[in-house]
This record gives structure tokens, sequence and C-alpha cells, in this order.
């Protein structure tokens, strides 16, 4: 009686309308009902370190995911480099491609010498957009929206271009810098260049780990909501999208961040840089 | 040297630091004079001393990053 069209037409609706209905359902009746901020992580492993006074029975998540996150790069970075040829392979030529583009952002930030500083920069960068990425699988966290993680980052930052610059110009050179070029007032400068300094690892850590974290409860309570197809299509349609570009946004930030710190630190005319 | 043509990059990177490295500044001013005060025992003037140097570190890194920037896009 009815064209084959028409009634394919409205089973689409019908079956839209239905999964309205059963999702409804079982919102109704299994829907969680608190907020989950954290998910139930999938790699997790006992607590193997009690005896060393680490409390719980699980070893906390965000360690676990820095561990996968070092498993997956090592493991990458041997694959890629493991048989080196001419004619590069497609592992071999993304991992190029990959440190060409590091090598260019750091001559063209630090000058001559920045190469001398991929082993940081590279391993940095490379370790935060991994672990950014990582934490928009489903069951997996991303390390770097735990504040340790950042402040760990950071501080190896911090004590890198500190020694870096020591060892440019040395340990006095490097503290005269600090004390500007008037001398009655070189305590009070030293002081407020020793906070400024500081201040630079707490505000690249901060930033990171809000970002990434505030990415991740958005999610969480957005999916939390309820159990419906709209917060799926939400989370699959915006924030998705949104939290790729975060997570490489925040990775460059960190990483443009370090080799400005690296380039004040480092640079021969520091006088230029400081007014 | 990158000095003499800061990229784009660069100025918006050091842009983006202004705000949280102001307030990190203050804030780390405050905890350091709040410890020493409680490691020395002269209870308020550490803090408020060590509280002005922090808000002085936190404006002298804004100045900083804006005269870079005023510099280089005149």
């Amino acid at each position: 009686m009815t064209t084959e069209k028409n009634s394919g037409g409205k089973g689409i609706w019908f079956l839209l309308a239905g999964l309205v209905v059963v999702n409804l359902l079982l919102g109704f009746f299994l829907a969680p009902r608190h907020v989950a901020l954290v998910h139930a992580p999938i790699f997790q492993f006992p607590n193997f370190f009690a005896f060393l006074g680490v409390p719980g029975t699980w070893l906390p998540a965000h360690v676990t995911f820095t561990w996968l996150v070092m498993v997956l790069l090592v493991v990458g970075s041997v694959v890629a480099t493991r048989a080196l040829k001419a004619v590069p392979g497609p592992l071999q030529n993304f991992a190029e491609v990959v440190l060409e583009a590091f090598f260019s952002l750091l001559e063209q930030m630090i000058g001559k010498q920045g190469r001398h500083f991929l082993p940081l920069v590279g391993t940095v960068g490379l370790f935060i957009l991994t672990s950014n990425l990582l934490g928009n699988l489903p069951g997996f966290q991303a390390p770097t929206a735990n504040w340790n993680t950042t402040v760990a980052l950071a501080l190896t930052v911090f004590v890198w271009y500190n020694y870096a610059g020591i060892r440019k110009h040395g340990l006095v050179g490097y503290l005269k810098h600090f004390c500007g070029p008037i001398w009655w007032l070189a305590v009070p400068m030293f002081i407020i260049e020793f906070i400024g300094h500081c201040a630079r690892p707490v505000s690249l850590s901060i930033r990171l780990f809000g970002n990434i974290f505030g990415e991740e409860s958005v999610i969480a309570i957005l999916l939390s909501l309820s159990w419906l197809v709209m917060p799926y299509m939400i989370w699959l349609g915006i924030m998705l999208p949104l939290s790729l570009f975060t997570a490489a946004v925040q990775t460059f930030v960190f990483i443009m961040l370090t080799m400005v710190y690296i380039a004040g630190a480092v640079e021969e005319g520091h006088e230029a840089e400081q007014h | 040297m990158p000095d003499e043509e800061p990229s784009v990059l660069r100025q918006l990177t050091r842009l983006s630091t202004i705000g949280i490295t102001l307030v990190a500044a203050t804030a780390i001013g405050l905890a350091i004079g709040y410890w020493l005060d409680r490691w020395i025992g002269t209870s308020p003037w550490l803090t408020m001393v060590f509280t002005l140097f922090g808000i002085a570190a936190g404006f002298l890194n804004l100045f900083r990053d804006l005269g870079l920037v005023r510099r280089t896009w005149r």
C-alpha cells in the first residue's frame, strides 16, 4: 500500500523516537545519582609500593598513565629509529617531520645554540601531547590532568633553564642579571626577580593542569547528566574537537614558554630582553 | 638573533602568560613572607613586605611583556 520510500522515511523517525524513549527509561532507572568527576581508569596497578609508604590499595591513576605514556613514547621512538634508511619508511618519515619541526622552532626561538635544548623541549612536548591526546579516549585519563604531573614538568623546565643560564654566564654573571642596572636597587631587585622567576613554574603548571582538568571535568559532567542521546552527540560533535584543539594548543604553549625562558636565560645581550 | 624580529607566536605566548603570572607572583611573595614570618617570628611585617615585593614582581613582568610587544609592534 505505502511506497518503500515513504515507509523508510517514517521508520527513521520511529527509530529515533524509540531510541529517545529507551534512553529516557534507561536514564531514569540506571543513571548515576552523583556527578562522577573521575571515571574509572582502565589501566591501573595494585599498590605494590605499599612498603614505601604509598597509601591506598591502587596506585594513583596519573602515575600509571604516566608510565603508559612513557612506554608508548619509548616503544614508538625505538621502532621508528631501529632500522634507519636513506629512503625512510612512513614511521621514520613521521619521526623526521616531528624532529624537523622541533629543530626549526628551537632555532627560531633560541638561536644557533637552540639545538642543544632538543632533549628537554622535545621530550616535554611529546610527553604532554601524547598524554593530552590519551585523555580523550574513553576510560583513559590524561596524566596532565593532575597537578602533580604538571608541577614535575614545570620544575624540570625551571631547573634546566636556570642551569643553562648558569653554565652560559657563570654563577656570578647569571645572578648579576637579577640585580638590575642600578646598584643601590640591587637587593630589592634581586628579591623581585627571584619572586618573578619562582612564579614561572607555578603559572606553567597551573595553566596546563587547569586546561586539561577543566576540559575533562566538563566532559564528565556532560556525560553524567543523564543517559540521553544528546550528551553523547554534544561530546562527539563539540567537546571532542575542542579537546583535541586544546591538547595541541596547550602543548604548543608549554614548549613555547619553555623556549622563551631558555632564550631569556641564555641570550648574550641579556639587557635587550630586560628593557 | 631572535630579538631583532620576534615572531608573532612568541609575542602571543608571552602575552598569554600575563594574567597567571601576575597572580602567581603575588601569591608566591605572600607565601615567602608568611613562611619567613613563622620562621623568624616577626609576625605581620615580613608578610607585608614580601607581598609588596610579589606585587612588584608581577607588575614588573607585566610591564616587561607589554614593553616587548610595544617595541615590536611599532
